[in-house]
């Protein structure tokens, strides 16, 4: 629609309260962190200037370099694991088996529930003493193999990420609105060929959805480096740092006063996360030629 | 040939239904265990995790209640979702509105630097986050989480109200335009009523994410009186080292409510979901 002069005003007066909004809350914080990280901060007295000093002790903390790593499991866990998961449940789901839409509501279910009850119900399936795993573990016979699951070194780590990645219902949803979109036609002529159910999704539907598998991935990737509740609550890092991620890490440097750490740490996680997205974005495109 | 046809049929639909009946069992038995287990007393839980209770303890919930003033967190949170619901909505309908009806220099810049805002980790902006409400006084006061939950919440909303009043032709306000119609009375007459499924779809995925949120519940208010229902069931974790089944009974009251109204606009928050999604 042409604007007329009338309307100039309005349309600024209708998309100024959302630009101020972005301008506080998204655009200066990101800015502030990056450059506070090259500033030794403790939150109350005066800033003075470090240079890369922050960067230079965060990449020399055992604890930090684990967290990365950490992120680096999970975020690739995330993409590599669950992703695939949700997209052969949405092509089998969007075959509308009997209750699909039953079964759609069930799985979606953990994404309305607060990550805070979900890690609070999961530590209750962990606990050593009443847990539910090592009840079921008695319960089979497997006795032997009940353990305290968060204290020992070997299986926290394992157990904080698992749980989450068998909740398809997110990445699924994504995925079964790109095969609803997809045109008929290419259905009908896959049937002609004679392919079978199979062969369809892997010729047909797969190539077609690639967009919403893209999406998928950079979310999971995305989430999996930001991820804060399921440690903070489950083991809050522990053991021994085992299970640290990088959000645990800026938020205890914040508690200890070291606000130019945790800065830099957030900026690592901001350029970290920009990298994933534009380089998954990229090897996508590329395929495309 | 035939049968070997057959035979790996049988296969393939027993496999689909092993993956379906798993991915469900997995989702919900737990979820049934917490509920079972919040009507159980503790010395039943505790001599066995998977037994039913011999009589309904409801009285945990009354426990739940009364010992860690969940009634105030509850009315913490809803106030708080409501508010920041109610805000985000109007603000991202009015920039949505300005977007997708007007073609003005910048507005597909606007409207991309909003859709990258999606991808933004908000949990490694805790400094700057919690700096902004310290010098504008707010930290420790819940009007703190409105604004910023009303925030952090508009790209996703804007996406989808966009979304939905691209897909209604201008003619018809062109129309209205030739009544006489003017850009604020066409916003409240032609347009938003015409994307009232948006707004709701907006409206409930936000309401869930403010009803879910913890991390800035938790960074921004210390006093025991702001606390929402997320801080609220945590802090059991501390109260009730050995009064389980009361904390059972508090997360089974904290994820009702979520659980309600995604079973109430379900249509909405898949929709949702997929329309701020398979574009960004």
């Amino acid at each position: 629609m042409k604007v007329s002069k009338k309307e100039r005003l309005g349309i600024v007066i209708f998309l100024l309260p959302a630009l101020i909004l972005f301008a506080v809350f998204f655009i200066y914080p990101i800015m502030n962190v990056v450059y506070m990280s090259f500033f030794n901060w403790n939150g109350i007295s005066d800033a003075t200037f470090a240079g890369f000093k922050n960067y230079i002790r965060i990449f020399s903390d055992k604890v930090f370099l684990r967290s990365i790593k950490n992120n680096i499991v999970w975020a690739l866990a995330a993409s590599c694991i669950q992703v695939p998961m949700a997209l052969l449940m949405a092509l089998i789901l969007s075959r509308k088996p009997k209750g699909w839409k039953l079964f759609r509501t069930i799985y979606f279910l953990p994404q309305v529930i607060s990550g805070i009850a979900l890690a609070m119900l999961w530590s209750a399936v962990y606990n050593s003493e009443f847990g539910m795993l090592n009840g079921l573990l008695k319960l089979v016979g497997l006795g032997n193999y009940t353990r305290n699951w968060l204290g020992d070194p070997k299986t926290a780590l394992i157990c904080v990420l698992i749980y989450g990645l068998f909740y398809i219902g997110y990445y699924m949803v994504i995925m079964m609105a790109g095969i609803t979109d997809i045109d008929e036609t290419y259905y009908e002529a896959s049937r002609v060929d004679g392919a079978n159910a199979i062969q369809t999704a892997i010729y047909i539907t797969v190539p077609l959805i690639r967009y919403s598998i893209v999406t998928c991935v950079t979310l999971a990737a995305v989430f999996g480096l930001r991820t804060f509740e399921q440690v903070y609550l489950l083991t809050n890092g522990g053991p021994a740092n085992r299970t640290s991620l990088v959000v645990l890490y800026l938020y205890n440097q914040m508690k200890n006063n070291n606000y130019g750490g945790a800065n830099a740490s957030s900026a690592v996680l901001i350029v970290v996360g920009a990298c994933v997205i534009v380089s998954i974005r990229k090897l996508f495109t590329k395929n495309e030629d | 040939m035939e049968k070997e046809k057959t035979y790996s049929r049988v296969l393939l639909t027993v496999g689909k239904w092993v993956l379906i009946l798993f991915f469900a069992v997995y989702t919900i038995f737990p979820l049934i265990w917490l509920v079972i287990t919040s009507l159980k007393t503790n010395a039943e839980y505790f001599a066995n995790p998977f037994s039913l209770p011999a009589v309904p303890q409801w009285g945990n919930f009354a426990n739940a209640f009364r010992q860690a003033n969940l009634g105030q967190m509850i009315f913490n949170s809803v106030t708080v979702s409501f508010v920041g619901t109610v805000l985000n909505v109007t603000i991202a309908s009015m920039a949505a509105y300005a977007i997708s009806r007007f073609e003005f220099k910048g507005r597909e810049i606007i409207f991309a630097a909003f859709s990258a805002g999606i991808m933004v980790p908000l949990n490694a902006l805790m400094v700057p986050y919690f700096t902004i409400f310290n010098k504008i006084g707010l930290i420790d006061n819940l009007m703190s989480l409105r604004v910023l939950y009303a925030a952090i919440g508009l790209p996703i909303s804007m996406f989808i109200i966009r979304g939905f009043m691209d897909s209604f032709p201008v003619e018809i306000e062109e129309a209205a335009l030739l009544d006489g119609c003017g850009f604020y009375k066409r916003f409240f007459y032609f347009v938003l009523p015409l994307v009232k499924s948006g707004l709701i779809t907006a409206a409930t995925f936000q309401f869930i994410t403010c009803w879910n949120e913890f991390v800035y519940a938790n960074l921004l208010t210390s006093s025991p009186r702001l606390k929402t229902i997320q801080i609220g069931i945590r802090y059991f974790t501390n109260q009730f080292t050995t009064d389980y089944v009361s904390m059972y009974a508090a997360i089974v009251i904290a994820i009702i409510p979520s659980i309600l109204i995604y079973t109430i606009f379900q249509k909405q928050v898949i929709s949702g979901l997929t329309a701020g999604a398979v574009k960004g």
